[in-house]
């Protein structure tokens, strides 16, 4: 999982600018798409360097004032994403198919700038490296070259402010917390080049290959204030609330959502079932990602801090848990027991995805599928294991239509389907 | 060789002035077409030719030099398409050699050329569209409210920085401050960009304000232009400028990157209502001028204007004179004789005059040398080409603008020419316009860009959103009677009404 950022400033008053803060912000709000490292390259004629282990506000709160710069890279991440080679530096998402990864393919960017020109680089890279990525560059003198794969699996928007940056994220919420406008995605297969005078463009294609959504980014990864592809993720999770509680109805009093990412789905649930929406839980300190945690316990930390019962909103009640994955359903265990605890009656657990049941070769975050319980285990037995009174899933054809495009333009290997 | 008729000058050479020069040759009074301009324009040169009549070059702001030509030539007519020939008295001085001028004269162009005269001369006049305003003499005067926090209970916080003065529509700023953690940033780039402003205007050496603030508002632009007898005002169909240099509203501030209108007179997302009441607004500006200078208004008129949530149809600025590009759609949409509506603005009698426009879509993209708009030296001196033929095949015109014709054709650093497509939508005229970029190109490998999104089927749905969003807000702010009513709640001080405070102060 990874956050990536990039930002420039125009014309001939960008030396007035200075990006380091607006990076800060930005990988403030990619945070919950990598918590384990952060970086940012700024440049201004030299490329300067800051970041490490840790989340945003700890790694880099101190000193960031001082980085000069009027173009910057940034990532959240697990700590390769991010490379230096001469006098390019580069942030990247997803697996490019590349022995030696990121660094190889640094290196490689770097080499042919030697004989052509950005563009050309660029281009040059999506046409020879295959796999599923994307990728910001910037050099010395401040260009960015921004470039998504003709796979379009890893998500790339565009941002801009007045008459004086642009700037490209993971995420367009991130854009927007940088104080810009979102004006459009980054297509798959495109390759943009802003060198503060111009904003160049090129498109690859791959033969044989169709691009796809990643349907994970609607589903967890991507807050849902972001608009990806032109889909608002906010709608889609709605919707597949909405499927829900068609495809899997219970008897209930209150429907209650997972903070955050299945809030929305559970006010979907509530609002095509009429059962109301109770805020259900209160979260004590940093916002954290319970599913990519690295060790159990870390796990079970951040979901008993995340997840404080509201006891007066379950008390003598029957309650639909809604939750928008399951991977090893110690989330679910650990809250379907303080629900009843507090004083719920019967808990009917509707998980807003299909089980997962195959690690994403683009995306380290997903296990292994023994390491995932929907992948050997029925929606019975799982209720069961986790101590609820039912559990369904939503179904494959129930996420396609929440999505609303069709489905050989999406990507669900993660959901078993092939292809 | 025609040119019998009357002999007419153009003022200026770029594309705007090379679509005036084409209106004007194809009337049946078959004139004979004179240019002044400063660089050779091979558009303008060819109708100039063909019409018998006469070309030079010579610096276009310069009253003596353009008046000496015209008395010189003879001519009977001169229509003067840039702002700063106005701003300098050019129209003056050809009045004063008894040539009927259709251009602003000094005191009139004021009302374009200082934009911080504008925004008084709209308040003292109680003209609608209005927005608050600050002015400041130098960029220390300005920097403690430059840098007033973010927190400020007032409109300080979001605003359009612009220099005082019309500056080839340069320098302007739109800062919002919606984010109190980059406030630093921003607070700083205003200050710097205010002392560039500062530094920039001096040099014009005609004003004393350098500084003007505004409240940032939001909303769909368009540009309303207008002919003007100094009785009657008569207007033509909506069209809307793009002022980004690169695609999707992105990168510096340019004169305009290209421009679509119709089809028919309103644009897509502007209803007549509000089309109407920027007629009215755009009249009453030019009645408060002519009052207050005691001059005539015969010339071109134009408000730049924005739909926004606060007041409907708000005036952003003037001008005295077409757009560039909007002209271009405008003089390509006129079916009405053009000498003929020349004559009736110097005559008087506009309102005799039926001004006919074509019903169609048109499309006008501008194509720019890279470095455009901040760095005009590295777009400058390449040498261009455009296979006018394979143009006019695809249905498309070519204006030329920036380049100058002297052993080859070379481009001067700003946009080197504009495309107009027709159609019976807009996306259509877009696809057809942006076919025909294909035509044209720098014969050195320099890049020439422009922008694919112009009148695209995209960019339409986002101004119909921007439109929807602005148009609810303000309709129900007029069913309240809230319409253009701004309240502020100063601690200390209470609830108070920024436009009473601004009137004040105008007041002194």
């Amino acid at each position: 999982m990874t956050g990536i950022l990039g930002i420039g400033a125009f014309g001939s008053s960008r030396r007035n600018w200075s990006v380091a803060r607006f990076l800060y912000y930005g990988l403030l709000a990619l945070q919950h798409r990598g918590q384990e490292a952060v970086y940012i390259i700024t440049a201004d004629g030299d490329l300067h360097e800051a970041g490490g282990e840790g989340p945003v506000d700890y790694t880099l709160v101190k000193g960031v004032d001082d980085i000069p710069g009027y173009a910057g890279i940034g990532i959240v991440s697990p700590a390769e994403g991010i490379s230096i080679h001469g006098d390019v530096a580069l942030a990247g998402d997803g697996a490019p198919f590349l022995t030696g990864g990121w660094t190889s393919l640094t290196s490689k960017l770097s080499s042919l700038l030697n004989s052509s020109s950005p563009i050309d680089a660029s281009v040059k890279i999506l046409d020879e490296v295959p796999g599923a990525y994307s990728f910001i560059a910037l050099t010395s003198d401040g260009t960015l070259m921004i470039a998504r794969d003709p796979s379009g699996l890893r998500p790339l928007e565009v941002g801009s402010l007045g008459f004086d940056m642009g700037a490209v994220a993971s995420e367009s919420s991130a854009l927007e917390v940088m104080g810009m406008k979102h004006v459009a995605n980054v297509e798959p297969g495109e390759v943009v080049v802003m060198d503060g005078y111009s904003v160049e463009k090129a498109k690859v294609t791959r033969a044989g290959e169709r691009s796809r959504l990643c349907s994970f980014e609607y589903v967890y990864m991507a807050r849902h204030d972001s608009i990806m592809d032109w889909l608002p993720v906010y709608r889609v999770r709605v919707r597949i609330g909405e499927v829900l509680a068609e495809e899997a109805p219970a008897e209930a009093d209150a429907v209650i959502g997972v903070p955050e990412t299945a809030v929305p789905i559970a006010a979907g649930y509530s609002k095509a079932s009429g059962i109301p929406l109770e805020i259900g839980f209160a979260s004590t300190g940093r916002r954290t990602r319970t599913a990519i945690k690295g060790s159990g316990i870390d796990r079970l930390i951040g979901v008993q801090l995340k997840l404080n019962p509201v006891e007066a909103a379950v008390e003598d009640r029957d309650v639909v848990l809604v939750d928008d994955s399951v991977v090893r359903g110690t989330t679910l265990r650990n809250v379907v027991w303080a629900l009843k605890r507090n004083g719920a009656r019967r808990v009917h657990v509707r998980i807003g995805s299909p089980p997962l049941r195959a690690p994403c070769p683009y995306n380290s975050s997903i296990p292994e599928p023994d390491e995932l319980i929907g992948s050997s285990l029925s929606e019975d037995q799982i209720a069961e294991v986790v101590g609820a009174d039912s559990l369904r899933f939503l179904s494959l054809d129930g996420l396609i239509r929440s999505i609303g495009v069709p489905m050989d333009s999406l990507c669900l290997r993660c959901w078993g389907v092939r292809g | 060789m025609g040119g019998e008729g009357m002999k007419i000058l153009v003022v200026g050479g770029g594309s705007r002035e090379h679509a005036i020069a084409e209106a004007i040759a194809r009337s049946s009074s078959t004139p004979r077409i004179f240019s002044v301009s400063e660089n050779r324009n091979p558009g303008i040169r060819r109708i100039v030719e063909e019409s018998g009549g006469e070309y030079a070059l010579a610096p276009i702001s310069d009253p003596g030099k353009v008046a000496e030509l015209a008395s010189r030539w003879g001519v009977e007519i001169a229509v003067i398409g840039p702002e700063e020939p106005g701003f300098h008295g050019v129209a003056d001085s050809l009045r004063d050699e008894d040539v009927a001028v259709v251009g602003a004269v000094r005191k009139l162009a004021v009302m374009e050329m200082s934009k911080a005269e504008m925004r008084r001369m709209q308040w003292r006049n109680g003209v609608p569209g209005r927005l608050l305003f600050k002015t400041y003499h130098s960029f220390e005067e300005a920097m403690d409210d430059l840098r007033s926090q973010p927190d400020a209970p007032t409109w300080t916080q979001n605003v359009a920085l612009k220099p005082a003065r019309q500056a080839g529509g340069k320098g302007v700023k739109v800062i919002e401050d919606g984010q109190a953690y980059l406030h630093r940033e921003k607070a700083e780039f205003k200050v710097k960009h205010a002392e560039w402003i500062d530094r920039y205007i001096s040099g014009y050496g005609d004003l004393e304000e350098r500084i003007l603030v505004e409240e940032k508002v939001w909303g769909p632009e368009y540009t309303l232009q207008c002919f003007s007898d100094g009785y009657t005002i008569s207007c033509g169909p909506l069209v809307q400028d793009n002022k980004n240099a690169f695609e999707h509203c992105m990168g510096p501030e340019t004169g305009g990157m290209g421009s679509y209108a119709g089809p028919g007179p309103l644009l897509p997302f502007i209803t007549r209502e509000e089309y109407d009441r920027s007629v009215e607004i755009v009249k009453k500006m030019v009645d408060a001028v002519q009052r207050e200078s005691g001059e005539r208004y015969v010339g071109f008129v134009a408000g730049q204007m924005m739909l926004t949530e606060l007041e409907g149809p708000t005036l952003i600025e003037m001008y005295s004179r077409l757009g560039d590009p909007e002209g271009v759609n405008l003089l390509a949409l006129l079916e009405t004789d053009f000498v003929d509506l020349l004559e009736a603005m110097i005559d008087g009698k506009l309102s005799s005059v039926e001004l006919k426009f074509s019903e169609e879509a048109t499309v006008v993209k501008a194509l720019a040398p890279k470095g455009y708009p901040d760095d005009r030296r590295a777009a400058g001196g390449h040498p261009i080409m455009a296979d006018e033929g394979a143009m006019t095949l695809d249905g498309c015109k070519l204006y030329w603008g920036s380049v100058h014709e002297e052993d080859g054709l070379y481009t001067t650093g700003s946009r080197a020419a504009e495309i107009l497509a027709f159609g019976s939508n807009l996306p259509e005229a877009s696809e057809i316009a942006e076919r025909c970029t294909g035509a044209i190109r720098l014969l050195d490998g320099w890049g020439l860009y422009h922008r694919s999104d112009i009148g695209s089927k995209h960019m339409l749905e986002r101004m119909d959103e921007l439109a929807d969003r602005a148009r609810a807000l303000y309709k129900y702010r007029e069913e309240r009677g809230t319409l253009g009513k701004r309240k502020d709640w100063i601690p200390g001080l209470g609830l108070v009404d920024p436009a009473q405070e601004l009137e004040r102060r105008l007041r002194g």
